[in-house]
């Protein structure tokens, strides 16, 4: 007993040594008393929110792909010039497709670096608890989420591309390529995604000369497609909106493919946009079209990147991929004029960041300028179809890289 | 209009197939064992991820890989009633309840881990192809599915009539300890009737796997049906299932069709809530008093 107690204020007071050195060195080093490297080489941090576990895995762990390929590319290129050739460095976090665990991971991120801005998290309902967090801690959050929400009180919320209410109005003009007088059947799942999707298109429908003949709530992961596609054509349409997760799209488009119905098929954004979704239907995708807020055709810059990143992953650059290098593209213009890695800094600059050129403007209409609520002014949507296996920019005209080929 | 009708009964009767074979083993399990499966979907999985990696390793086609996913299916299914069901049988319902429960959760989050939770689909010849009689159609996929479907509850029907073991198996469904007093091994009629009925889900998964993707939620899609085929059609009645699955399938059809394309769970249980009230014991079973 006794030679316990004697024992253990030594070892205690050794241990206190080592601290007291350790910690030592962490605050000399901190204050450049050890120049551990020059200044001017300091990395600009940024963080990445990405789901690379969970239900999202697949598409998050690209989004990591796109991210780091985009940091590759900042510093290839001389990293931060107006910090001396600082080199961008990316912190990833994953948050693991899970709400909860976004929040932590988001708080834990900014609270434990020392960060310029984040970038995140493909999902918007992901990304709307990151942009809560990175407001409360003022720090600034780019993102090419599509969710109204994230620019609704927020200030450090910086949205480059087009809204989710712009989708609706883009894929409503496009049934005019189909037919001058379009005549539209509209199904969905009857959950909130859905609902608010196609409530969206319901409402916006008489202002675009659409009618709609058929809008049909289905309850998703059905067995069989063939009774609602049965109900498809008895409605007589000519166009099929589908706002459907991607299992029930699947056997939507086989269906109409069996049934032999006649119905150009728009599946709308999202699961619909990504190299996956071909892989799973084949050659049935061919014609298909869709609505994405960055395709890997709008620009030289973006075809440039996007045979670099098909030939790292075998795959094209996908619609949040591609948006999330711009987005990269466009922190970096944001630390150049802030001549500084101060968030507060990066976020002033942010405000009156306008683009036009350079990778940072890889986006439909090829401008960025964000507006007081964080909106990109330009932001707007494109019309994508399947073509061999490939998305083609075909919607809006001043977008459209390839002609609409008719089914 | 009439085409209509008739085109909502072909999909119904269809689908109602792939219901039958899975419902028909959890109401042979259920009959014979007197044990609610509640893993048969994840078997249904299983069957299908089995066709999914020979059909895309090796290029064979999913209904030929029923002579796989079947014995497969089996052994898991033997093995399963060997290991675990055994030791909770003669207990209280609730460890049986929740070990089959708890084996579903544990293959669906393995599957997880081991597959993703990506789509996996198989594109044959005829995935999606259908004959098309005047203005109907019947998709090439389905019917296969539909047409096996019938000859495996057939054979099976004819297995429990006319075989020893399928007779002995129906006598230990019906009195145990009187099985067991004629000389019937218990364990072993309990582990063959386990392993058919994972058999049978086996093929409801190479048979879908042509039509449908695989994921490893998949089974859900189709057990929820199974299990209200089995109380609609009678606990333990392989006839009963059968018919109360196509059944199914065709009024699920018809809600959609005729109601709307979310009623199609509606229409179901309205009809197994009516027929409980009307006959408790389910469509098979005797008038109860």
């Amino acid at each position: 007993m006794k030679k316990n107690q004697s024992g253990t204020p030594n070892k205690s007071l050794r241990r206190r040594d080592v601290l007291k050195f350790a910690g030592g060195t962490a605050v000399a080093a901190a204050f450049g008393a050890i120049p551990l490297r020059g200044w001017a080489a300091d990395p600009v941090n940024i963080g990445g929110l990405y789901p690379v576990t969970g239900s999202f895995a697949q598409i998050g762990q690209a989004c990591v792909n796109a991210a780091k390929l985009a940091v590759e590319m900042v510093n290839a290129g001389g990293g931060i010039k107006a910090l001396g050739g600082a080199k961008l460095n990316l912190i990833l976090s994953d948050v693991q497709s899970e709400p909860t665990v976004t929040r932590t991971e988001t708080d834990r991120l900014i609270s434990g670096n020392k960060l310029s801005a984040i970038h995140g998290c493909y999902a918007s309902a992901l990304t709307l608890i990151a942009s809560e967090v990175a407001e409360r801690a003022k720090m600034s959050l780019i993102t090419g989420s599509s969710s109204d929400m994230l620019n609704k009180n927020r200030a450090y919320t910086f949205t480059p591309f087009a809204r989710a209410s712009q989708f609706a109005k883009a894929q409503l003009q496009m049934a005019k390529l189909v037919s001058d007088k379009p005549k539209v059947a509209v199904i969905f799942e009857n959950t909130a995604f859905g609902t608010s999707t196609s409530n969206g298109l319901k409402e916006l429908a008489p202002g675009e000369g659409v009618e709609i003949v058929l809008f049909e709530p289905y309850s998703a992961g059905f067995a069989d497609a063939g009774p609602l596609i049965n109900k498809v054509k008895s409605s007589g349409a000519d166009m099929l909106f589908s706002v459907s997760y991607l299992n029930d799209l699947i056997l939507i488009v086989r269906t109409v493919k069996q049934v032999g119905l006649k119905v150009a098929i728009n599946g709308g954004s999202g699961g619909f946009v990504v190299p996956d979704f071909y892989k799973n239907v084949g050659k049935l995708a061919d014609g298909l079209l869709g609505v994405a807020h960055w395709n890997h055709d709008v620009d030289a810059n973006a075809q440039k990147v996007n045979a670099e990143y098909k030939k790292r992953y075998g795959e094209f650059l996908f619609e949040y991929g591609g948006g999330l290098v711009a987005q990269t593209f466009m922190l970096v213009d944001a630390i150049e004029r802030a001549q500084s890695a101060d968030p507060q800094k990066v976020h002033a600059a942010l405000q009156k960041l306008d683009v036009s050129s350079g990778y940072a403007a890889m986006a439909p209409g090829g401008k960025v300028k964000f507006g007081p609520d964080g909106k990109n002014v330009y932001g707007h949507p494109v019309g994508v179809q399947w073509q061999n296996g490939d998305l083609a920019s075909v919607f809006p005209k001043g977008d459209a890289k390839a002609p609409l080929v008719k089914i | 209009m009439l085409e209509i009708l008739a085109q909502a009964v072909i999909n119904g009767l269809l689908i109602g197939g792939i219901y039958a074979l899975v419902s028909i083993g959890v109401t042979l399990i259920f009959g014979v064992v007197k044990i609610v499966n509640f893993a048969q979907g994840e078997f249904v999985m299983i069957g299908m991820y089995i066709s999914f990696f020979l059909a895309t390793q090796f290029g064979i086609d999913p209904v030929v890989s029923l002579i796989v996913s079947m014995p497969a299916l089996f052994i898991i299914g033997v093995l399963v009633q060997h290991f675990l069901i055994r030791r909770v049988l003669g207990l209280n319902d609730m460890p049986q309840i929740f070990l089959t429960f708890a084996l579903s959760l544990l293959i669906l989050n393995v599957s997880l881990m081991l597959f993703t939770a990506n789509y996996r689909t198989v594109h044959t010849w005829y995935s999606d192809e259908a004959f098309h009689i005047g203005p109907l159609y019947v998709p090439v996929a389905k019917l296969i599915a539909f047409v096996l479907a019938m000859v495996f509850s057939g054979i099976l029907w004819l297995f429990l009539h006319a075989t020893d073991l399928g007779k002995a198996m129906r006598a230990a469904a019906q009195n145990r300890d009187v099985a067991q007093l004629m000389g019937i091994n218990p364990d072993r009629v309990f582990a063959v009737a386990f392993g058919v009925a994972l058999a049978l889900a086996g093929a409801a998964g190479s048979l879908l796997m042509p039509f449908y993707p695989a994921y490893p939620m998949v089974g859900q899609v189709f057990v929820l049906m199974a299990f209200v085929a089995v109380v609609l059609g009678s606990l333990g009645n392989v006839i009963g299932a059968l018919v109360a699955s196509l059944m199914m399938g065709v009024a699920e059809s018809l809600g959609i069709q005729f109601i709307g394309a979310d009623s199609g769970l509606i229409v179901v249980f309205m009809l197994l809530l009516t027929t409980l009230a009307l006959r408790p014991s389910g469509l098979g079973g005797r008038r109860t008093r």
